[in-house]
């Protein structure tokens, strides 16, 4: 049986999917219980656990469920958000017909014929839609709202440090989405701590969110039957299992890690051991005997105190540990083994077959090794000391019920995967284009550039925020001539404007003093304005960080601001930048910045919202707008919900009019919310989002077989092979 | 050939507790918690249809391990409620309660799950810091000099349990057997941190409870036959120990995973026996007095052992290995080859012993923290009920150990609390509204609930009909008897609170639980000279009732908070 596929009917399958995950969206955002055919209980705000958990069996849902865990393999994040813009495109996509083609479809009176019609078009859309992913997203992405970035890092100079409020800030925000409304505090602030824990020297970010990233089963412990509260952070590693046998030690306690068993067996697999007398027999188990006692004596005088073990070791091995103080872990999994491996960089020792005598040279020196109780279970505890820039820990999570600390554990898990994916450069498609190629978009680069001056504004904040001296600092000669600096300075804040006009010569560098660039500033402001105030009196001593620079090929300025957000009283470092087309150079490579962070409740959305509207006005191609409006429409989706449940000034409407307002007018958006979101998380959700309409868009039929499914054989491969 | 099939879809519901059957099964659930909560409480009887037996029982952990929910956000209520007892033993019933009250109560008041859970949250905050302020009026600091406090806190664990069947006198002896049993698991020099022993819970089934006795030292069960033969060989003075945790019994141990071929006529297992008597013969030389294995003796060393006049005891079971090794100081020895000396340990004296119709092999210690507590009931439903409370009571005595307070019980802290919150609430209502951004009228209706589900847990002890005061002065929880005269004066109906620390002479006034009185600061009702002198205390486990506390409360934040369920109906 075939049945057509529509938007209609897609649209129906999202609309349901989005009544379900648009009630855990946001911090307002409540639970959903799942169970499982084994009994289990599992509680979850998670996107894509839920619509596994749903085991949907629509063709069209199943789609969509596939796509969803696709993204959320690259991302991490971002499976609700997904239902709900993709349900909002549809909406939008189901609109158009009745406006443009409603006459031409009432034509057509046999519906088959109105079917490949529809397909058709669609067909076309779904293209339009594909080119919109892969060229204008980008560009909009790269050329206006890659100004609005702020950054996770404390300063905008090459060392990436990591700024801690800011990751709070970051951390509180993804944990309002992922668990309980009581709990997202506690969690995110265990979460900040453990990573400033974890970490052992500055830079070491990367390494550590893989490294957690890749262990994190082994590196938490799960309690029930404890509130929430008594989750702490444990130092050392601990395994999720008891010792088989415990010698107490103190001072310089060394391990060592072994793969197979001590004790020599009889017969190995695919051997044959042929016993011919009693007395053979009896000197063969004298020989294993005498032969693990010498093994273990040897490691006792190499100051072993531990003993680990990936197999289980037979009871005669445990009791010899046990007579020369060693302390034996049994059963260790490979997953816990090459953590072990990969913190203490430990190999495994190798027995030798024949003599007797064995050298162990790979030990390493634990801090400490005891049990460690947690309500009635026994753990073991390690001190390692670590040879990478990971310092062991070990969070303890405690809640009344094994699905919450579940639900902890993936959210914790999922931020780790957030946390690595922020931390990367995201390279865009789009390519700067050299303007002799590009007449068409100079228009656009011209408006790019006067919009410039709109934005410092935006950065440079609220009214209350008190003056921070911010010094300019032109690296470039020839912006004193061909630059007009305008500054203006109201009373309350004085904000700095910079507008840059390039002509076509090749610009020349040269550093200017700073002390210099406040002179140059100084002059030229009076010719421009007669209202400029200089009140406050630029800081001489000039701080790094608050410099503006301006390369050769791509003008940005940095600077660093203090940004008041919204009663945290936090300081978060600032950093925008703005890119301009210079002749001087044919191609580069867009990206956007590692740790590009923006606030959330919706910025993004309306950020992107306002800047696609406004590239749709200017853009010649009918369909190329059509399509840019309608993404720009259901972007809208999101915030919506998030600001559902507000009232008054802080409703939807309220807030989207002021923040339209805002950007039109070059003001800060004003954002109530505290918190960060990052860039790279929502713009990966973006193209997965598109991918997943065009392919939907693209279906014309969907076809019912029902057969038991074949196995696929992979003969190709083989045959490759 | 693996068959594949393809998944039910799942079923989803929307706001589950909204449904009149989530509601309905959760009141049947509360109904049978709230009737078992109390020393009054009803016991209830269990019975699987399929077999087993029946067991009768008013406590939590039988109560929630037998009972079978079917639907998950009784499942997820049930587990918690398991999960705290499996922490702390005491207090399962109490947090259960809590639980349905607080959900019942809040569902009433139909305010968002975000405002709800806001302020339960810091209503919970401000119970916590209560409690564990040094000005809390219903916490009693624990004298570990004398015995007095410990002692009722023991009477109240096995008061609270009718279904032990025990008469007062009866409670009496257990509970001192029972904190003498704790006091012996205390190590006598105490080094930096301590380390306790263990009590073994022996049963006895059948006897008269007074039977109990407590005993120093390991009891190990054994057949008469053994008995008998074990009479003549009785020696005095300190005794040499071997304690084998490797089999005796002449089997080959693991060959690997190869094949072993034995030629004609090799026999391993006189192989293997050889080896056995050549350690009985290191054994006897080394002037070992008593041998036991954890696993089997073959028969030929056990003769050998015995003609050497050497007592050997097998079949010991691994649960006896631990506290073994440590009465006799010995490290198990896991091998058959040659035995170092260092291994043995010893005993001061055995004796056997019987108690009832069961006899025992009684290994004395030296000095050890290990005791046997021998106990005894007359059917086995209540032997079971009483030897659960007696691990709780031995479990509350170690976590007082750690944190030497107790609460106040009888529903005194309850009462005492609710008052204290509403208190709080109504006469600095400024910084809860600030921090957590709600208005008046909410934080009122939360705290009437968060209160009035304290208040109905402490009236849940009343089973007869009674009616439950609270005296406006310390906000005690006070019974009076059914059909009582209808008010004339109270003072001379009510002789003591529910905790027994005041009593009705005092200048108080008092009004009706429910009904809706001024709030008031309760005064803490703590004359601690008369606290220790007052031996007839209701008290309550500190720990275990403060994370109960904490449990009940995010439990029903947790089932307050579901949106959606989704059953896997696979």
């Amino acid at each position: 049986m075939a049945t057509a596929a529509s938007v209609k009917a897609a649209l129906q399958v999202a609309e349901a999917l989005e009544s379900i995950v648009s009630c855990c969206v946001g911090p307002d955002g409540r639970q959903v219980l799942c169970t499982k055919p084994t009994g289990e209980v599992l509680l979850s705000r998670d996107g894509g656990r839920l619509l596994q958990a749903l085991h949907l069996e629509h063709p069209i849902a199943r789609m969509m469920v596939a796509c969803v865990s696709n993204h959320l393999r690259k991302a991490g994040d971002g499976a609700k958000t997904f239902i709900i813009f993709l349900s909002h495109l549809l909406r939008g996509l189901h609109a158009i017909p009745d406006q443009e083609n409603g006459s031409l479809v009432s034509e057509n009176s046999q519906t088959l014929g109105r079917h490949w019609k529809n397909c058709c078009r669609w067909k076309f859309i779904s293209q339009a839609l594909l080119t919109f992913q892969t060229q204008i997203l980008d560009y909009v992405m790269d050329q206006y709202l890659s100004r609005h970035f702020l950054s996770i890092f404390s300063s905008s100079t090459k060392e990436r440090t990591l700024c801690r409020n800011s990751l709070e800030l970051l951390l509180e925000a993804y944990f309002c989405g992922r668990v309980g409304r009581n709990n997202h505090n506690l969690i995110s602030q265990l979460m900040c701590d453990y990573l400033f824990k974890c970490v052992a020297r500055e830079g070491g970010f990367e390494e550590v969110f893989e490294l957690v990233g890749d262990c994190f089963v082994e590196l938490n412990v799960g309690v029930t039957g404890l509130p929430v509260s008594d989750s702490r952070i444990v130092a050392g590693l601990v395994l999720h299992r008891d010792f088989s046998g415990y010698c107490p030690a103190d001072g310089d306690i060394r391990i060592a890690l072994v793969t197979e068993t001590i004790q020599p067996i009889f017969s190995t697999s695919g051997s044959e051991f042929i016993l011919n007398s009693e007395a053979q027999f009896r000197a063969s188990q004298f020989w294993i005997m005498e032969r693990t006692k010498a093994i273990m004596k040897h490691l006792q005088s190499q100051n072993v105190k531990l003993l680990l073990s990936s197999v289980k070791q037979p009871d005669s091995v445990i009791f010899y540990a046990r007579l020369n103080d060693i302390s034996v872990v049994e059963c260790l999994s490979s997953e816990e083994v090459s953590l072990i491996q990969r913190v203490i960089d430990l190999s495994p020792f190798v027995l030798p077959q024949a003599s007797s005598r064995c050298e162990i040279s790979n030990t390493a020196v634990v801090k400490f090794c005891k049990p460690l109780v947690l309500r009635s279970k026994r753990y073991v505890h390690l001190g390692l000391i670590s040879k990478c820039s990971f310092v062991p820990h070990c969070l303890v999570l405690c809640g009344p019920v094994q699905g919450l600390v579940e639900q902890h554990k993936d959210a914790l898990h999922g931020a780790f995967k957030m946390l690595r994916q922020l931390f990367k450069h995201l390279d865009l498609n789009y390519l700067t284009q050299a303007s002799d190629q590009n007449y068409t978009s100079s228009p656009l680069i011209y408006k790019n550039s006067r919009e410039s001056n709109q934005l410092p504004e935006i950065v440079n904040g609220s009214l209350q925020r008190p003056y921070q001296g911010t010094v300019v600092k032109n690296k470039d000669k020839l912006a004193k001539t061909q630059t007009y600096l305008k500054v203006y300075s109201n009373l309350v804040v004085p904000s700095i404007e910079l507008e840059k006009h390039f002509p076509c010569s090749t610009p020349k560098v040269a550093p200017v003093d700073t002390y210099q660039t406040n002179e140059t500033l100084r002059c030229l402001s009076p010719n421009k304005t007669g209202i400029i105030d200089y009140g406050e009196p630029f800081p001489e001593s000039n701080s790094a960080n608050s410099t503006t620079e301006n390369t050769r090929i791509k003008i940005s300025y940095e600077n660093l601001q203090v940004t008041k957000i919204a009663g945290k009283g936090s300081m978060l470092p600032v950093r925008y930048k703005s890119r301009e087309m210079c002749p001087s150079r044919s191609y580069c490579f867009s990206s956007i910045p590692a740790g590009s962070v923006l606030p959330v409740g919706g910025n993004f959305e309306i950020l992107l919202h306002f800047y696609l509207l406004n590239y749709a006005k200017i853009c010649q191609q009918s369909e190329e707008a059509t399509v840019g409006v309608i993404v720009a429409n259901a972007l809208l989706g999101i915030p919506k919900i998030l600001h559902k449940s507000k009232k008054g000034n802080y409703s939807f409407p309220q807030m989207y009019a002021r923040a339209l307002h805002a950007l039109q007018s070059g003001q800060p958006m004003g954002s109530r919310q505290t918190g960060l979101e990052s860039v790279v998380g929502k713009y990966q959700l973006l193209t997965s989002v598109l991918q997943c309409l065009t392919k939907i868009l693209t279906i014309d039929l969907v076809i019912n077989i029902k057969r038991q499914p074949q196995e696929i054989c992979d003969q190709d491969s083989e045959e490759e092979l | 050939m693996s068959r594949l099939e393809a998944k039910k879809p799942s079923l989803c519901k929307r706001e589950p507790l909204t449904s009149e059957r989530v509601r309905a099964t959760l009141s049947v659930l509360k109904g049978i918690v709230t009737s078992c909560y109390g020393p009054s409480g009803r016991l209830k009887q269990l019975h699987n249809g399929l077999g087993g037996c029946v067991c009768t029982t008013s406590q939590s952990s039988a109560l929630l391990a037998n009972l079978s929910v079917t639907h998950p956000i009784l499942k997820i209520l049930t587990t918690a409620m398991q999960n705290h007892v499996s922490c702390f033993s005491d207090c399962g019933l109490f947090t259960a309660i809590l639980c349905c009250n607080l959900i019942e109560n809040v569902q009433r008041i139909g305010l968002t799950p975000t405002t709800v859970m806001k302020l339960n949250k810091h209503l919970l905050r401000l119970c916590i810091s209560y409690l564990k302020s040094e000005v809390c009026g219903c916490r009693i600091p624990v004298d570990f000099s004398s015995t007095q406090i410990l002692l009722c806190l023991v009477r109240s664990i096995l008061t609270s349990k009718p279904a032990c069947m025990l008469t007062r006198k009866e409670i009496d002896h257990v509970s001192a057997l029972i904190l003498r049993a704790f006091l012996l698991t205390i190590p006598e020099n105490t080094e930096d941190h301590i380390i306790l022993g263990k009590s073994i819970i022996v049963p006895l089934k059948g006897q008269r409870v007074i039977d109990s006795t407590v005993l120093p030292g390991i009891l190990i069960e054994m057949s008469e036959v053994q008995f008998m033969k074990l009479l003549p060989v009785k020696k005095s003075g300190s005794l040499k120990v071997a304690l084998f945790c490797a089999s005796l019994s002449g089997d080959l141990s693991d060959t690997g995973e190869g094949t072993v071929v034995v030629s004609y006529g090799v026999s391993l297992e006189n192989a293997v026996l050889d080896q056995l008597l050549n350690l009985g013969r290191q054994l006897v030389s080394d002037h070992v007095d008593l041998v036991m294995c954890q696993k089997v003796i073959h028969p030929s060393l056990k003769q050998f052992l015995s003609m050497h006049h050497v007592i050997a005891i097998d079949r010991v079971g691994v649960a006896l290995m631990e506290p073994l090794s440590k009465v006799t100081g010995t490290r198990p020895i896991g091998s058959l080859g040659s035995v170092s000396p260092s291994t043995y340990g010893s005993v001061k004296d055995w004796c056997t012993a019987k108690f009832g119709f069961k006899h025992f092999f009684h290994l004395i210690p030296n000095e050890a923290t290990v005791c046997s507590l021998l106990l005894c009931n007359r059917s086995d439903t209540a032997w079971d009920e009483l030897k659960v409370t007696c691990q709780t009571a031995l479990h509350v005595l170690q976590l007082t150990l750690k944190e030497p307070s107790v609460l106040l019980g009888g529903g005194c802290t309850e009462t005492h609390l609710a008052a204290y919150i509403r208190h709080k609430t109504c006469n600095e209502p400024e910084s809860i509204l600030k921090d957590e951004g709600c208005t008046q009228t909410e934080l009122q209706l939360i705290t009437e609930a968060f209160c009035s589900a304290l208040e109905s847990l402490a009236g849940s002890l009343e089973h007869d009909g009674g009616e439950i005061l609270t005296d406006l002065k310390y906000g005690h929880f006070w019974s009076i008897q059914a059909d009582s005269p209808s008010i004339v004066n109270w003072s001379n109906l009510l002789s003591r609170c529910g905790c027994g620390l005041c009593n009705s002479q005092e200048e108080l006034s008092w009004s009706f639980l429910r009904s809706t009185c001024h709030p008031f600061a309760p005064q803490t009702c703590l004359p601690h000279e008369a606290a220790g002198s007052a031996n007839n205390l209701t008290l309550d486990c500190f720990t275990a009732k403060l994370n109960g506390l904490q449990v009940a409360v995010e439990t029903a934040n947790l089932i307050l908070d579901l949106s959606y369920v989704i059953e896997d109906k696979n």
